[in-house]
């Protein structure tokens, strides 16, 4: 019986006793290998939907297509799997942050199947942070299954995530960075060899599953410095084209919360518009690939204006689609209206400077789309590797940097939190790995309790109490209800300097009458910062903690910087 | 190596909670097992050594005890063991504190001739601060700083005089009960001296201190002081 | 910090019954009450090494505003003073995470179904999945409210019964109630094995102190023999002791009893680990 649980304990295999980073290496790779399959079965049913349902398009009925789809995943998400809808990425995060990268079970492939529905049937949204979402969840789950801690867990999460991303864009590098950089939001040796193999092998499986026909196919320009100087201009179209879309979308959530109709119905309402939206405009619909692909490709054929509709066309469908209530990411439509923007500065610049021999519209979009992602997700490096990648050349770093540096700064001017982490900012939930906040979040008030304190009855006289002050090493004395041994006051050394040398005092003062019964107590299960913070306002070094109305202990600053340190330092140090 | 969770927390001088999350979320080298810790010794001091930790594991944690109570050390020093391996001089004679200091501290047989010379002179040199008559015709005479190098165990040396001498306490009077206090350390000496004076409170007590003869009695009053003491306190 | 007991409260008459067995086991035991109002259909719980997502039942957030008023009135009839708890963190927008650093929780059968489906063996998936992971005992109420005289052990000599044997004691010394034993005999191992492993683990000054009686049976089926557990008795037993193919094959005594027994039951999880308090 016990040889056969042996599975289920890799730590304890005689293999991976002699280092854990083996057996992360191990793990790392199955779950690379599950998570890039999860990516590749969400893309060949994306595809083999678009395929299907290319027939309607043509119908004047097709709008109700991508109404019904959003309708559809809306109700497997709400009544079947009982899960919020939106991307999921944030929740990644906070779990990442708060409880060790535990996920449930149901979000490995809940958002695959939703999502599948919802940009399958042309819905705006895109399938990577779902595939992210189900990544994650698939490594925490294996985590869980090998019982294997909280940091082994956050490392396999991490795993997840990076198969997904590398998978789905064939891209391995991007996938580590976009895990480190978003995910995990730090860079440790500990964590980057398991990683850097799931994205390697999430990537191997979906060359498997695909051959090499992949998403994007390698290209090379020939940069010239004009180029790299019109970048900047180019970056600020991207930044504002990523600011309105992060407001439209909450503008759009703002709407949406006032309209009062069940939550598929509102789904199909936003269908229906992206519906509308496509009949004219096709190229808007679903996660957008394909035009993408053409648009790299140089051979979009439609104008300067076309390419300006198209980008803020998009941004309306994917804010409608999410916004109502739809499933999916927001990580291909960046993609699309990137390559729309850079698509229309090129064509601008062409019609502004006929004479300047520009480098051809395909790699304004790859600019355009690294623009994008590094204003919306504030992630530059995600953006800069993820290009470099698809073209597989380096002759556009440069570019691409400008591009990426000045989108990030002139967006983080206005929207200081990235899309992703715009959430749990707003909710104070953002908790990266040896910050502050995480250090404070993670130490709870009852490791900071000092129990050293003498508690005192009310009715005590001072004669008594001064044998008790004489006994104490502390300065405090909790005073006690008898009855009901509730906390009711609070007695320090100097509220009895006045009494001291007074021996007529002794035996007629009662503690009743010395103690302060105002002092500000935290609970027990209060949280570590907002015990903190009323401290900080009020100028305490020290304040009594209280559990159930009974006198716990005592929490002082000086503990509590003793406590931080050593906290600190696990956290930050690397083992 | 096994042990619980409770006693690698000690030995690493953490909360329970903390050591107990710590493992949880895999900082620390350490394997839980149901109820117990698991882990390698030497793995566990060298990440201790590396993050600045205190760790003191022993292979049987009844050993660690010892250390962690060395703070009672000067309270089970109580007044009355000191007082009798003191033990009580009658009839000193003399006329000046010098010679009375003489003759007392010629008589503690464990004291060196030159660590004689250092303590009588250390004596006098506190007389001379502020005399050490405490009124009610009693002295303390004791060295400003302890003796350690001379003195392993806190000594009281009780003197009742021949005939009082002046000894310029703050009351004026003559004296003619003297309490040498030696004690290794500060604190001990802190202890015994407040645990004198609160003898000394009882003017009962101090008035037959004068007629004192037998050790026993002595003894046996100080015993009785002591505990009333310490079992209000 | 006090033993505290979490009990979601639901505003209906069903939700009276469970929270009078929630009072009435803080009164009998001294540990203190915190109720969850929840005000989402759904929160989560992270467990050391699990997370669940419960999922409620429509009925929980009926008549949100009354909610309190009657929770407050139930426990002070039994003289109770509960504590309530808010959410404090969210995964998501409408998912809160509730602490799970309870000593206790009460769970009627089911909490994700409708009330109506409520029944002797069924016990709902969550209610499961919350037995499975969570490091505290689960009070599993019977549907109306019961108050119980003594406390019954099912102790059938694996590691989780132990633990339930444990507790027991643990209640017993508590409510000062009387302590009896259920031993259903399957192997042809005798009385003696069993006193041998009770023991090993130094329970003789506890037994010798609670035991009331401990019924040993050998004939019959174990549920025709569970007619003799006290009708107001409170079972504690321990669940899912072994692995899953197990349970499969030979089923679970847990289930057996629960499908047989409308008594309250103290569910003694896998994960439950012994606080010494």
């Amino acid at each position: 019986m016990k040889r056969f649980s042996m599975w289920r304990y890799p730590a304890r295999w005689p293999l991976f006793r002699v280092d854990d980073r083996l057996l992360l290496i191990f793990t790392g790779a199955i779950v690379g290998i599950l998570s890039g399959l999860a990516a590749v079965a969400l893309n060949r049913s994306l595809s083999f939907m678009f395929d299907y349902l290319h027939r309607f398009r043509g119908h004047f009925l097709a709008f109700l297509l991508p109404a019904g789809g959003a309708a559809l995943s809306s109700i497997f998400l709400n009544q079947i799997i009982r899960e919020k809808p939106g991307h999921g990425v944030p929740e990644v995060i906070y779990s990442v942050s708060r409880y060790g990268g535990l996920l449930r079970f149901r979000s490995s492939f809940s958002r695959l199947i939703s999502s599948c529905l919802t940009i399958g049937s042309g819905g705006s949204a895109g399938p990577e942070a779902p595939v992210v979402m189900s990544g994650s969840a698939i490594g925490s789950n294996i985590a869980t299954l090998f019982s294997l801690n909280d940091k082994q867990r956050v490392t396999l999460v991490g795993c997840g995530a990076a198969g997904a991303i590398s998978s789905i864009f064939n891209a391995p590098i991007a996938g580590m960075i976009f895990t480190m950089e978003i995910i995990l939001g730090e860079w440790s040796t500990v964590n980057i060899v398991p990683i850097a193999i799931a994205a390697v092998v999430g990537t191997e499986v979906s060359h498997f599953f695909t051959g090499d026909q992949i998403a994007f196919s390698h290209r090379n320009f020939s940069i010239h410095p004009l180029d790299v100087i019109s970048c900047v201009g180019l970056a600020v179209l991207t930044a504002l084209a990523s600011i309105i879309l992060t407001r439209m979308l909450r503008r759009m959530h703002g709407v949406v919360a006032k309209v009062s109709l069940p939550f598929w119905l509102k789904a199909a309402v936003g269908g229906c518009a992206v519906g509308l939206l496509g009949l004219y405009f096709p190229d808007i619909l679903g996660e957008g690939y394909h035009s993408i692909t053409e648009m790299i490709g140089g051979i979009f054929e439609a104008g300067i204006l076309a390419a300006a509709l198209g980008a803020i066309l998009k941004i309306v469908a994917t804010s409608l689609t999410l916004g109502w209530g739809g499933s999916g990411g927001i990580f291909a439509p960046c993609l699309v209206i990137g390559s729309f923007v850079g698509l229309f500065f090129q064509r601008g610049l062409t019609v502004m400077f006929p004479y300047v021999d520009w480098v051809n519209e395909g790699c304004y979009a790859l600019l355009g789309m690294a623009g994008l992602i590094s204003g919306i997700l504030q992630a530059p490096l995600t953006g800069i590797f993820l290009i470099v990648e698809i073209t597989g050349s380096y002759e556009v770093m440069l570019p691409l940097i400008v591009v990426s540096a000045f989108s990030t700064t002139i967006s983080r001017y206005f929207e200081p939190a990235s899309f992703y982490l715009k959430d749990l900012v707003e909710r104070g939930q953002l908790l990266r790995p040896g910050t502050d906040s995480r250090v404070l979040s993670d130490l709870s008030i009852a490791e900071l309790l000092e129990t050293d304190c003498i508690c005192v009855k009310k009715d005590m006289l001072l004669r008594d109490f001064l044998n008790i002050v004489q006994k104490s090493r502390r300065n405090y004395f909790p005073v006690e209800d008898e009855k009901t041994g509730h906390f009711i006051g609070m007695v320090h050394l100097d509220d009895i300097r006045p009494y001291l040398f007074n021996r007529v005092m002794y035996d007629t003062v009662l503690i009743e009458q010395i103690m302060n019964g105002k002092m500000m107590t935290a609970d027990i299960s209060d949280e570590l910062p907002a015990v903190l913070s009323t401290m900080d306002e009020n100028g305490f070094f020290s304040m009594p903690v209280v559990s159930e109305k009974r006198f716990v202990g005592m929490i002082s600053k000086a503990t509590l910087l003793d406590q931080y340190r050593k906290e600190l330092m696990v956290q930050t140090s690397d083992t | 190596m096994k042990l619980e969770l409770k006693e690698v927390a000690k030995s690493l001088d953490l909360p329970q909670g903390t050591v107990e999350r710590w493992i949880r979320q895999g900082r620390i080298p350490i394997q839980k097992r149901n109820d117990l810790c698991m882990f390698n010794k030497a793995v566990l001091k060298k990440w201790a050594k590396m993050h600045n930790l205190s760790c003191n594991l022993s292979e049987t944690p009844d050993q660690t005890e010892p250390d962690d109570d060395q703070v009672p050390d000067d309270d089970n020093d109580n007044l009355l063991s000191s007082m009798k391996r003191g033990g009580l001089l009658v009839d000193v004679p003399g006329n000046d504190a010098e010679f009375v200091f003489r003759y007392v501290v010629g008589r503690i047989p464990e004291l060196s001739t030159e660590n004689k010379d250092a303590l009588i002179e250390r004596l006098l040199q506190r007389e001379e601060l502020v005399s050490t008559g405490i009124g009610k015709g009693v002295a303390v005479p004791h060295p400003r700083s302890p003796m350690p190098e001379a003195i392993s165990e806190s000594l009281v040396i009780t003197c009742v005089l021949a005939h009082p001498i002046d000894f310029k306490s703050i009351d004026d009077q003559p004296v003619s009960v003297l309490f040498f206090l030696l004690s290794p350390s500060i604190s001990c000496h802190l202890n015994l001296l407040s645990r004198l004076s609160f003898c000394l409170r009882d003017n009962a007590f101090v008035s037959t201190l004068k007629a004192l003869r037998d050790k026993h009695v002595l003894f046996e009053k100080i015993e009785l002081i002591e505990k009333q003491a310490d079992g209000k306190g | 910090m006090g033993t505290r007991l979490l009990h979601i409260f639901r505003n209906t008459p069903l939700g009276r019954e469970t929270l009078f067995q929630s009072a009435y086991f803080c009164k009998q035991t001294g540990f203190s009450l915190v109720i969850y109002i929840p005000r989402f259909k759904k929160f989560l719980m992270y467990f050391k090494n699990d997370a669940v997502q419960v999922d409620l039942d429509d009925s929980y957030l009926v008549a949100h505003k009354t909610a309190e008023v009657h929770a407050k009135e139930i426990t002070e009839s039994l003289g109770i003073e509960p504590v309530f708890i808010q959410e404090d963190a969210f995964t998501a927008s409408t998912l809160p995470d509730i602490p799970s650093d309870f000593d206790f929780m009460c769970c009627p059968r089911s909490i994700s179904d409708m009330s109506s489906k409520v029944s002797l063996g069924h016990i709902g998936s969550p209610v499961r999945r919350i037995v499975r992971s969570a490091k505290f005992p689960i009070l599993i109420t019977s549907p109306v409210f019961k108050p119980w005289k003594s406390i019954a052990v099912m102790f059938g000599g694996s590691r989780n019964s132990v633990k339930a044997l444990k507790l027991g004691f643990r209640m017993a010394r508590k409510t000062g109630m009387p302590l009896d034993i259920f031993t259903q005999i399957e192997k042809p191992s005798t009385r003696k094995e069993y006193k041998a492993i009770v023991t090993s683990k130094n329970f003789d000054k506890n037994l010798s102190t609670y035991l009331h009686h401990w019924y040993l049976f050998e004939k019959h089926q174990f549920e025709e023999n569970l007619y003799d557990v006290p009708h107001d008795a409170l079972v504690v037993l321990g669940a899912y002791g072994h692995g899953v193919i197990k349970d499969i094959l030979f089923g679970s005594k847990m289930e057996t009893i629960q499908s047989t027994l409308s008594n309250n039951l103290l569910v003694v999880g896998p994960k439950y680990s012994q606080v010494n308090r």
